[in-house]
């Protein structure tokens, strides 16, 4: 290991003399660090010289910083295939320094090409002017998946289609960028590029400080504005509209949501009423007005678009009609994506606009048209060949196009016939290749293909172009466009100025200040906390009874012991299994508390996150290693610990607002529930030897019966103590009384002044149970108990989660 | 020809369902030269929330309706009096297949009408290697587009059987194909995908059949129900023409068109979304009576 470094140390020190450390440009390639001589560009030089004052270890230190960043900020992707479980975020540690004067001609050419997206779609939709005088094939259209009918003629309620756009360029050989997608109907990634800035500013935080890096909040400031200026009235929501915690891309969603501080809804939060679109909250329906739509436009809306979509909201074709509502892109935008459209942008940028393109996108030739399909059927060695209407662009649409390189093996005549019959399906789209720029592989800095994802906003000054964004960089060395598939890495995009950057951020300024009060909590979100709390107190009921009866296993070493066979008789009926230490019920239970919490990541704090993962993940390991009696009990400690560390940080960090509310109301109806049922199997007269020591264990209450009763363990003193005690945190007199607590601060806990079902319901079981004696709890008591505790959870869900 | 369509779609749930947003495109059209609505309703029975009137993209007569409260039964009534117009066969001015190309070509347009709707495949009828094969078979090199039309029809309602039992209505043209039997909507499926295998530009026509034959004539299949049949275009020259490959026919004053669009999908009477844990049952009843 030391003789490594030293070899290494070595090596750095041999190129100390050269200013891009030993950096070479690939032959006939552009590349981001050095200019066509071979010298580096002036925006580097800070950057460059800074990494020659660090060693291995400081780098080393420096890119862990910011790996540790995005793992406890929770970043993460979900990768569609074989297993789709979400992958860390795939950092590259070198950001791309571009020049602000550069920057400035591509946004220039960005703003121009949003602009034109913007008309061409809008005649789509309207006029057709664009077919009529023969400037855009009908076929196009026509034929096209993403065109969607019910959409014709329906103006946007803001006036506009588009407001969110993503532009995919890269940089040719000679030095000048191209577009090489249009992304338009739910583009992606903005969060994802903050996030690799607050990544690698934690990597890079001095050096970031020193470089005049253009900031990105003040972007996403003014897009926050136009929303808000897009509602119609001035209590409406606005909230992103997500296709849910399966998409590949939930955790930017969620991210969004909660930095611009929108909701985040999915279809079934949604519903139509008299024309216009409410989300279902615990306070009932509530008005939205701008919805940021991030779900495929087909999915929107399973009456009128794709009827087989489960994830839309019925009727929300028909809001649009009615212009009640805001949808950010258009439904229908899509279309722009289409990749033969790229053949038509130039005639289409001379005829809406009146002038060139100021970027251009990659050459690209639609096969339906006969001098078209020649010039492709000619020049196919310089060729990509791919399906017309894709909406992925070439380099990114898992094998569906072909270099036309690669098919001169067969005949040639047959790649003529296939254009001929299927012209219409196909384009040829010149063969591009990109610039590299430097990455960190395998201990230095080492050139690798990129593009770049930029994104561009409408404002209400016109379209803004984010200064940044992301660069996908390759995996290999390979320059073609078309080896970009997915497996690369993701990096910053520093804009660099030579004098300071205006600072902003999106914290209100001081004599701004006001105090939001958090909106109202969409009853699916409501429903989710509820359960989370439940499940999450389910598992800890389980982890006590597990670890009392293994903790008795390990001395009697009997499981046929009375005690032990009631035990493990009363867990079976729970479908907790005593034969395996670490039963699959549980870990079932705490998946499902899992997957309730993922789909309101949007509410969580990262850490409590973490913490609900880390105790999935030890639960599966004691699943797979823990064996019965002292190891098991030692096991459901260390469960019971991490569990009580999920619990305090929810308690210490989460809002006390409504969300909070069922959640706790969750945990307290489960607490009850366990106590009620478990009293009522062992509290009687004939419970077996040493069923009231166990069940004060279970209930955490050995040292406090001892200090409040004189006596031994028995059935009243643990009745009492247990069932209806109002000061013991385990008893259920006390999760009744914290319900009541609870419910009364919920909306709607009064209805014209009177109290709902679901309050009046709580107060009745609430008063019935405070006025017993420990005599009178009997195992009828408690089964209708626990009957009238699960109606209870009925009611909630009625009142509130419906 | 007068008529008076009288429809009645019952829906029975199996559970009540806790409310539901529909679709409905049960009323005839007005179609100059073709036919006219002197008069139409639509009612349904519980009386729905809200309910609104539109004309969607292919000019089909659309009610959306909303339930709010708990029911357990639907219906639908539809009753309108139609004339039918008759339109003498004109001659044959369609081009040979091999023409079609340059005139659909010469169509820079998109509005209802437009033959390109109708060319690629939609959302329910994919491309279907078996039927564009029969549909090659069946096309010779020196038929008309109206010829090629009027053989498929022929072929398919010579080697289909008409059994309601042997297919669904989610049943996809290649199935239908394989099993050489359905109903109405299965052998409309079929040819309009072998006519588009050929890139003749085909659509689905929804809507009514004459109930009682007249005098002398056999009753027809697909009268008892809602019926469907195809249009499709020939040429610039040649215009739209409608066959029912059911009964291998014209389209004429005994078929009353309700919609028209790509597929089933674009015309189906009733879609619904619902909140619902049960199945349900379906009835529907056709009268076609003419008024002279």
């Amino acid at each position: 290991m030391a003789k490594k470094q030293a070899a290494e140390a070595t090596d750095k020190g041999r190129l100390d003399g050269d200013p891009a450390f030993g950096y070479r440009a690939l032959r006939g390639v552009a590349d981001e660090m050095l200019d066509p001589q071979g010298n580096v560009r002036p925006v580097w030089q800070r950057l460059l010289a800074a990494l020659g004052q660090m060693d291995e270890t400081e780098l080393a230190n420096r890119f862990a910083r910011a790996d540790r960043y995005l793992r406890d900020a929770g970043v993460f992707y979900r990768a569609y295939g074989k297993d789709s479980t979400e992958r860390s975020w795939p950092l590259s540690h070198i950001p791309v320094l571009i020049d602000e004067t550069e920057w400035a001609a591509v946004s220039e050419g960005l703003i121009q090409r949003a602009e034109l997206l913007e008309r061409v779609v809008a005649d789509i939709y309207g006029e057709n002017r664009l077919v009529r005088e023969c400037l855009l094939p009908p076929a196009l259209v026509a034929s096209n998946p993403q065109f969607l009918r019910p959409l014709v003629g329906v103006e946007p309620a803001g006036g506009h289609f588009l407001h969110f756009c993503t532009f995919e360029i890269g940089r040719g050989p000679d030095g000048n960028w191209w577009v090489l997608s249009d992304r338009t109907e739910a583009p992606s990634g903005a969060g994802f590029a903050l996030e690799n800035r607050v990544a690698t500013t934690r990597a890079f935080s001095n050096l970031y400080a020193e470089t005049h890096v253009h900031r990105l909040a003040s972007f996403f400031g003014a897009f926050r504005d136009t929303l808000q200026a897009q509602k119609l009235h001035p209590d409406d929501r606005i909230a992103v509209l997500s296709p849910g915690i399966a998409n590949e891309t939930y955790f930017e969603h969620a991210y969004i949501a909660r930095y611009l501080g929108f909701m985040l809804l999915e279809g079934e939060d949604l519903t139509v009423v008299g024309g216009r679109v409410m989300v279902r909250t615990v306070a009932g329906l509530k008005p939205i007005g701008v919805l940021w739509r991030r779900l495929d436009a087909s999915f929107a809306d399973p009456l009128e678009l794709d009827q087989s979509s489960h994830i839309g909201t019925p009727g929300l074709v028909e809001a649009l009609r009615a212009g009640s509502v805001s949808i950010v892109n258009a439904i229908g935008s899509g279309i722009l994506e289409t990749r033969a459209f790229l053949a038509f942008m130039p005639t289409l940028c001379r005829h809406l606009i009146g002038e060139e393109q100021k970027l251009p996108s990659i050459a690209t030739w639609w096969c339906g048209q006969e001098p078209e399909r020649q010039h492709v059927a000619s020049n196919i060695e310089g060729m990509v060949i791919g399906p017309a209407y894709s909406t992925r662009p070439f380099f990114d649409d898992n094998g569906q196009s072909v270099l036309g390189a690669s098919l001169r093996d067969t005949a040639k005549t047959s790649v003529a016939e296939w254009l001929a019959t299927d012209g219409g399906k196909l384009v040829g789209q010149e063969v591009v290749t990109l610039s590299t720029t430097p990455a960190w592989v395998r201990g230095r800095l080492t050139p690798r293909p990129m593009s770049l994802r930029v994104f561009a906003a409408r404002t209400r000054d016109g379209w803004q172009i984010m200064p940044g964004g992301f660069a996908r960089i390759g995996s290999g060395d390979d320059v073609a466009a078309i080896a970009m598939q997915a497996g690369g890495t993701a990096a910053d995009v520093w804009i660099v100025s030579d004098k300071p950057v205006e600072r902003t951020t999106l914290l209100p300024a001081e004599e701004s200040f006001t105090r939001n009060l958090p909106g109202s909590l969409p009853s699916r979100a409501a429903d989710n906390l509820f359960w989370l709390g439940r499940y999450i107190e389910r598992a800890e009921g389980a982890l006590r009874i597990l670890r009392a009866w293994h903790g008795r296993f390990a001395e009697a070493a009997d499981p046929n012991m009375p005690l032990l066979k009631d035990v493990s008789s009363y867990l079976g009926a729970l479908d907790i299994s005593t034969r395996q230490p670490v039963p699959d019920s549980l870990l079932a239970n705490i998946d499902s508390a899992l997957f309730s919490a993922g789909n309101i990541r949007d509410r969580f704090s990262p850490d409590g996150w973490l913490a609900l993962n880390d105790l999935s993940k030890t639960a599966r390991k004691f699943h797979a290693t823990v064996q019965a009696g002292d190891d098991a009990t030692h096991a459901m400690t260390i469960l019971l610990r991490k569990l009580a560390g999920f619990a305090g940080l929810v308690h210490e960090n989460m809002y006390r607002f409504t969300g909070w509310r069922f959640l706790s109301i969750g945990r307290y109806l489960e607490r009850g529930l366990h106590m009620t049922r478990l009293l009522g199997h062992m509290s009687g007269p004939e419970a077996p030897d040493g069923a009231y020591d166990m069940l004060l264990e279970i209930g955490d209450s050995v040292m406090t019966h001892r200090r409040r009763y004189n006596v031994n363990t028995a059935a009243l003193t643990v009745t009492d103590l247990l069932a209806l005690d109002p000061l013991n945190p385990r008893s259920v007199l006390f999760q009744l009384n914290e319900i009541k607590t609870e419910v009364e601060l919920l909306p709607n806990a009064f209805v014209n002044g009177q109290m709902s079902p679901f309050y009046r319901e709580t107060m009745r079981l609430h008063s019935g149970l405070a006025v017993m004696t420990p005599e009178a709890m009997s195992a009828t008591v408690y089964k209708r108990l626990e009957q009238d505790l699960e109606r209870l959870s009925d009611l909630l869900a009625q009142t509130y989660l419906g | 020809m007068l008529y008076d369509i009288n429809l009645k779609i019952t829906y029975g749930y199996e559970v009540p369902v806790g409310g539901g947003r529909h679709l409905v495109r049960v009323l005839p059209a007005s179609i100059p030269g073709r036919q006219r609505l002197i008069a139409g309703s639509v009612t349904f029975q519980p009386a729905p929330g809200e309910r609104s009137e539109s004309v969607d993209f292919f000019a089909n007569a659309t009610t959306s309706i909303l339930f709010r409260s708990v029911h357990e039964h639907l219906v639908i009534r539809m009753q309108a009096r139609v004339q039918a117009e008759a339109t003498a066969l004109i001659a044959d001015f369609s081009p040979p297949l091999a023409g079609l190309p340059s005139q659909l070509a010469s169509c820079w347009s998109i509005d209802a009408e437009s033959p390109h709707h109708f060319i690629g495949p939609s959302p329910l009828l994919p491309e279907a290697p078996d039927i564009a094969a029969y549909a090659r078979e069946i096309a010779a090199e020196n038929m008309t587009v109206r010829q090629i039309g009027v053989a498929i029809c022929e072929r398919i309602h010579h080697d289909f059987a008409y059994d309601a039992e042997a297919t669904t209505v989610t049943t996809t043209p290649a199935e239908a194909f394989r099993l050489k039997r359905g109903v109405c909507q299965d052998f409309t499926h079929v040819m309009i995908v072998a006519l588009r295998s050929l890139g003749i530009p085909a659509g689905y026509v929804s809507g009514f059949l004459r109930t009682l034959p007249p005098p002398g004539k056999e009753r027809l299949e697909g009268a008892d129900a809602m019926h469907a049949w195809v249009r499709f275009w020939c040429g610039t020259t040649g215009s739209w023409m409608e066959l029912d490959p059911t009964n291998n026919i014209p389209a004429g004053t005994d078929h009353i068109v309700v919609g028209h669009g790509r597929d089933y999908g674009d015309v189906a009477p009733v879609i619904g979304v619902l909140k619902s844990y049960g199945s349900h049952t379906t009835e529907q009843a056709v009268d076609v009576i003419p008024v002279e």
